[in-house]
């Protein structure tokens, strides 16, 4: 299934990357992991629905130095008062970066970390596991030369968002390998938005791997747009860990792109944690939108809501494959998914495929999928008033997902997920009309 | 009666749902400036008649045609009726979460404006108008911000269906049981926007189950359907006697005819 391998094709850029004799025997380690296994593939359970021809046809070689790196201004969100971090081809760029100087707040480079401090880029970044749903992961630890490391104070209220631009800018199809590691200490506050872009229109594949790790008592509000260009590629691979009492809400906004794998693993280790997952994706075209989500339940009383929504047209491909594990000590847990989907065209076409684990009594799970196309009777309600049939269609293809984009919390994001979305709907009405 | 301007003529109408053939030969001239009752027991036709005329898809039309204002009205696709002036006020309004219910007033008013080459209102005018229509049909402002009938009482989703008649003014009305599920407050309400829009240019046709709403609104004219067709007409005296009679009589009339 994935040869030519794309991890021969990759092996020859390692001499160049920094760390040093610890970080080449952590990179050999994954490597072998790597050849050993492969790339997960339809055969593995989490993946099944992905297009990996699709995947495996992009360039797995890290891309030739980048040009002089320079911000698409007017992509950028008018987020006020932002604090800016820069990743341009998966590395941080503090010439770009901005207003990060803040009591409480450490913002670290790792490719100057891996260069200076090997030992201590060896103990902030996760090693991944064998696990198939891990290996992108793998893969970006034994390839990524850079990212960036955000570290909140402990009792510290960082007000004004982190707002995390990942830049693509190679010219010629490549794959961008990075790291980002969220360290929040306890009763810490903090909003990082991410806004995944391209600068340009080749193929580039992103491949991101993500730590997030909330100490007791903190809360975090997680913001994920994608809108790169469409012959772009993005795999995610999230790892969130929860201590007692904290809060974690995420909102993905997955609008662009050609194809996004996302990998999201939330552990809510401790006692009363709570974490919200929203997402609205957006397929259409040719785009392909895969997520997986596994929420493990590990404290008494933790709570988690997931609520994604998924809209299809085109050839465009949707799938979610949402896990939801209850350990034996987490008495009181409340857990619920609901995945509701909406088709557009007869090809469009969207998996929903949740699964429960339960090993204790004495919890609340619920979760449901629906999948369908838009409501005749709404559709006749509305032209019965005058309304052209596609302006109503597009209409009630915005009211499907209203709520969803009404619960991000900063208005730049909410407008520019609108304006995408708006864009995207054939024979769009105008768009005042939701909400 | 006579002498406004013909509005609807419906002859000789048959339509199928499915297999089933609903209206069976239904003819029915509506002018100007009257007020039509149709009335008949469950699967008579009724809401396919309005169904049908509005443009519900669904239906075929097997045979017999319908005039609106001189026009093939069955060629003409349901948006296009209503800018044209017809209305038909739903038995079950839909529920729409999501899509602004102001927003859709405003949308249908600027859609049938521009239709006939007027000029959309804007924000400012249209709230106005809308506010002084919303007081008339006694419903909350807070209605217009809310999603389409959504979470609306049975009561307030016929009231929403008056309202948004009343702002658009249409030329023939057409009420699919607007009556059924109202307490006896919300249906003088209702009554009382119905009669607020009859005029001389407007015409009406009322589908009822019972005569209780032609206590508030008197009609020109009654009609009763069975079998899928007109089986008596009659002025108002015609309502009532069903209402002592039932329907039974008539049906024995139409098995026998």
């Amino acid at each position: 299934m994935n040869s030519p391998s794309p991890i021969d094709r990759m092996t020859a850029v390692r001499p160049g990357l920094p760390g040093g004799p610890a970080w080449t025997q952590r990179r050999e380690r994954a490597l072998a992991t790597l050849r050993e296994r492969g790339l997960p593939d339809r055969r593995d359970e989490n993946w099944k629905y992905l297009d990996h021809p699709r995947l495996a046809a992009y360039a797995f070689e890290t891309a030739p130095a980048a040009r002089a790196a320079a911000l698409p201004e007017p992509g950028l969100l008018p987020i006020e008062g932002a604090r800016r971090i820069v990743l341009i081809d998966g590395r941080f760029d503090a010439a770009l970066s901005n207003r990060l100087a803040t009591p409480g707040l450490e913002v670290t480079d790792l490719g100057a970390l891996f260069k200076q401090e090997p030992g201590a880029a060896l103990e902030v970044l996760r090693e991944p596991g064998a696990d198939a749903d891990d290996r992108y992961a793998l893969l970006a630890d034994a390839f990524a030369a850079g990212g960036v490391l955000i570290r909140v104070a402990q009792q510290r209220d960082i007000a004004e968002p982190l707002y995390v631009v990942h830049v693509a800018t190679a010219a010629e199809p490549a794959v961008q390998h990075a790291r980002l590691v969220v360290q929040a200490g306890a009763h810490s506050r903090l909003t990082l938005v991410e806004h995944f872009v391209s600068a340009g229109d080749a193929a580039v594949l992103g491949n991101l791997a993500a730590e997030i790790a909330l100490a007791e008592g903190a809360a975090m509000t997680h913001l994920r747009l994608h809108r790169q260009a469409p012959a772009a590629a993005q795999v995610e691979s999230w790892r969130v860990r929860l201590a007692a009492n904290c809060r974690y809400d995420q909102h993905l906004l997955a609008l662009g792109g050609g194809l996004l794998r996302s990998n999201l693993h939330v552990a809510l280790e401790g006692r009363d944690a709570a974490c919200r997952l929203d997402g609205l994706f957006l397929a259409d075209g040719e785009r392909q939108v895969d997520l997986l989500t596994r929420v493990e339940h590990h404290g008494a009383a933790t709570k988690t809501v997931q609520d994604y929504r998924g809209i299809a047209a085109g050839r465009g491909r949707g799938a979610l494959n949402g896990r939801i594990v209850v350990h034996p000590g987490a008495r009181g847990a409340d857990a619920s998914q609901s995945s509701r989907n909406l088709l557009l065209t007869p090809l469009a076409e969207i998996n929903a495929r949740p699964q429960l684990e339960i090993h204790v009594d004495d919890v609340q799970c619920r979760h449901g999928a629906t999948t369908g196309t838009l409501d005749e009777a709404q559709l006749f309600y509305l032209v019965s008033r005058g309304l052209d049939p596609a302006a109503a269609r597009a209409l009630l293809t915005l009211a499907f997902c209203q709520d969803l984009i009404g619960r991000v919390p900063l208005e730049p994001v909410r407008t520019a997920a609108q304006a995408l979305l708006a864009a995207a709907i054939p024979d769009r009405g105008p768009s005042a009309g939701t909400g | 009666m006579s002498g406004g301007e013909m509005i609807l003529e419906v002859r000789d109408l048959r339509v199928r749902a499915g297999e089933r053939l609903i209206l069976d030969g239904l003819s029915l001239a509506v002018r100007a400036g009257e007020v039509h009752a149709i009335m008949g027991p469950n699967g008579s036709g009724k809401s396919t008649l309005t169904g049908v005329l509005a443009g519900r898809p669904g239906y075929e039309v097997v045979s017999g045609s319908a005039v609106y204002r001189g026009r093939d009205l069955f060629s003409m696709p349901p948006e296009e009726r209503a800018r044209e002036g017809l209305f038909l006020a739903f038995q079950y309004p839909v529920e729409i979460p999501g899509v602004n219910n102001v927003y859709l007033l405003k949308a249908a008013l600027n859609a049938q404006r521009r239709h006939r080459g007027l000029p959309e209102l804007d924000a400012f005018e249209f709230l106005g108008l809308v506010k002084a229509k919303l007081a008339a049909m006694r419903m909350d402002e807070s209605l217009l911000n809310r999603g389409v009938n959504e979470g609306f009482s049975g009561g307030e989703k016929k009231r929403n269906e008056i309202l948004q008649m009343s702002l658009l003014e249409p030329t023939l009305a057409l009420l699919d049981e607007t009556d059924s599920g109202l307490d006896i407050d919300a249906l003088k309400v209702v009554a009382d926007g119905v009669n607020a829009l009859r005029g001389p240019a407007r015409a009406m046709v009322l589908v009822t189950h019972y005569q209780r709403l032609l206590d508030h609104v008197v009609p020109d004219r009654v009609h009763v359907l069975a079998g899928g067709r007109v089986v008596k007409s009659g002025g108002r005296e015609l309502a009532l006697e069903l209402e002592r009679r039932g329907y039974d009589w008539l049906r024995a009339g139409t098995a026998a005819a």
